[in-house]
């Protein structure tokens, strides 16, 4: 994702990535490398049809990988960053620093 | 806030506090730093045992100590001990041990392993000194006053120099400087001071005499290594208490 430089921070927010939980995703898998669903809805304090939903809505885009299997009898479901996912929750990062630095500085210039 | 919604003043602020504060909540669940410190600290106590098993004293041939009229070689008497295969095979079996239980911890927390480089960073220093270690044991331990030829530099035995490359190419280089990695992999700053710590201590030059115990003696060992092993140990308690206390707040 690119930003033009007279671009607002807001305007460079992906509408995918911004969502409160699906940014709670990405940032405890960037940081766990290989996460199971298991921990992430605890740790986000969401029920399982919830989480799968919004774990689809990033499978789609490209930004997760989901991979299912068993350990012994108990299915297990992990998931890990694709490198469009780190890149993404990168920027969007980077906006929110942004978008903060704008607000302090106060607000955006109006053109004229 | 919504995927719709636009942030007001201290939401993106927010935002990013939730996220650090999440960030901190997978460190928390992938750290078993007490694990490593309990294994180097029991490998360190043992290592007194292990100097007081192998000891010997020889009586060998050496120059005539600077300065003095003799010129003719005088008799030294070369205290040996410790055994290049505990520690090598000791250290190799204590990696090998944390790399299992990080990975197996971390998988069953349902998080990925950060141990990776700290076990690289430790096997790769391993090997570096124990070649360096088996080259001096092949060579033969020097008589005192001998200059080492080490890689074309001539090292005198008794120089601060060459006691610090001696200490330096031990635990500090196999145990210390690994932890140095750890810390950086887990982002833990408790463990940095605590490495940076346990680096001071083994190669600070700990002798024999402030003990008690004189450098012939077959325990002339226990000093040099109970206090790192000591500071191992309570390291390896103070961690492993931190992290239960981690793991009942957020429970």
């Amino acid at each position: 994702m690119t930003t033009e430089p007279d671009q607002h921070p807001v305007n460079s927010l992906d509408d995918v990535v911004h969502q409160r939980v699906r940014l709670g995703i990405l940032t405890v898998a960037r940081q766990a490398r290989r996460v199971e669903f298991g921990f992430l809805r605890t740790t986000l304090g969401l029920t399982a049809g919830n989480l799968s939903q919004h774990l689809t809505v990033l499978e789609k885009a490209g930004l997760v990988h989901i991979e299912k299997g068993y350990e012994g009898k108990r299915a297990r479901t992990w998931l890990s960053l694709t490198p469009a996912g780190d890149r993404a929750l990168r920027d969007e990062v980077a906006q929110l620093k942004r978008l903060i630095e704008q607000i302090e500085q106060g607000g955006w210039p109006v053109a004229t | 806030m919504t995927d719709a919604s636009v942030p007001s003043p201290s939401s993106p602020r927010e935002v990013l506090s939730s996220l650090g504060e999440l960030t901190r909540r997978v460190r928390s669940a992938q750290r078993g730093t007490w694990f490593p410190l309990l294994l180097f600290g029991v490998l360190t106590l043992g290592g007194i045992l292990v100097d007081r098993l192998t000891f010997t004293l020889q009586t060998v041939t050496c120059s005539p100590a600077p300065g003095s009229a003799d010129i003719a070689p005088a008799s030294c008497t070369l205290a040996r001990q410790g055994s290049p295969v505990y520690w090598t095979l000791g250290v190799a079996l204590a990696y090998g041990a944390t790399a299992y239980f990080y990975v197996r911890q971390a998988r069953s927390r349902g998080v990925g392993s950060p141990v990776r480089p700290y076990v690289i960073a430790g096997a790769a220093l391993l090997a570096l000194v124990a070649a360096t270690t088996f080259w001096a044991t092949r060579h033969g331990v020097p008589a005192p006053r001998t200059p080492i030829d080490f890689l074309g530099l001539h090292l005198d035995p008794a120089s601060e120099f060459t006691q610090f490359l001696e200490r330096f190419t031990g635990e500090a280089a196999t145990i210390g400087l690994p932890l140095l990695v750890l810390a950086w992999a887990e982002r833990n700053r408790a463990l940095l001071s605590f490495a940076l710590a346990y680096l001071l201590v083994e190669l600070a030059p700990i002798s024999t005499g402030w003990a008690g115990i004189s450098a012939t003696s077959p325990w002339s060992g226990l000093p040099r290594l109970a206090l790192p092993a000591g500071f191992l140990l309570l390291g390896a308690l103070g961690f492993a208490l931190a992290q239960r206390a981690r793991q009942r707040d957020a429970s």
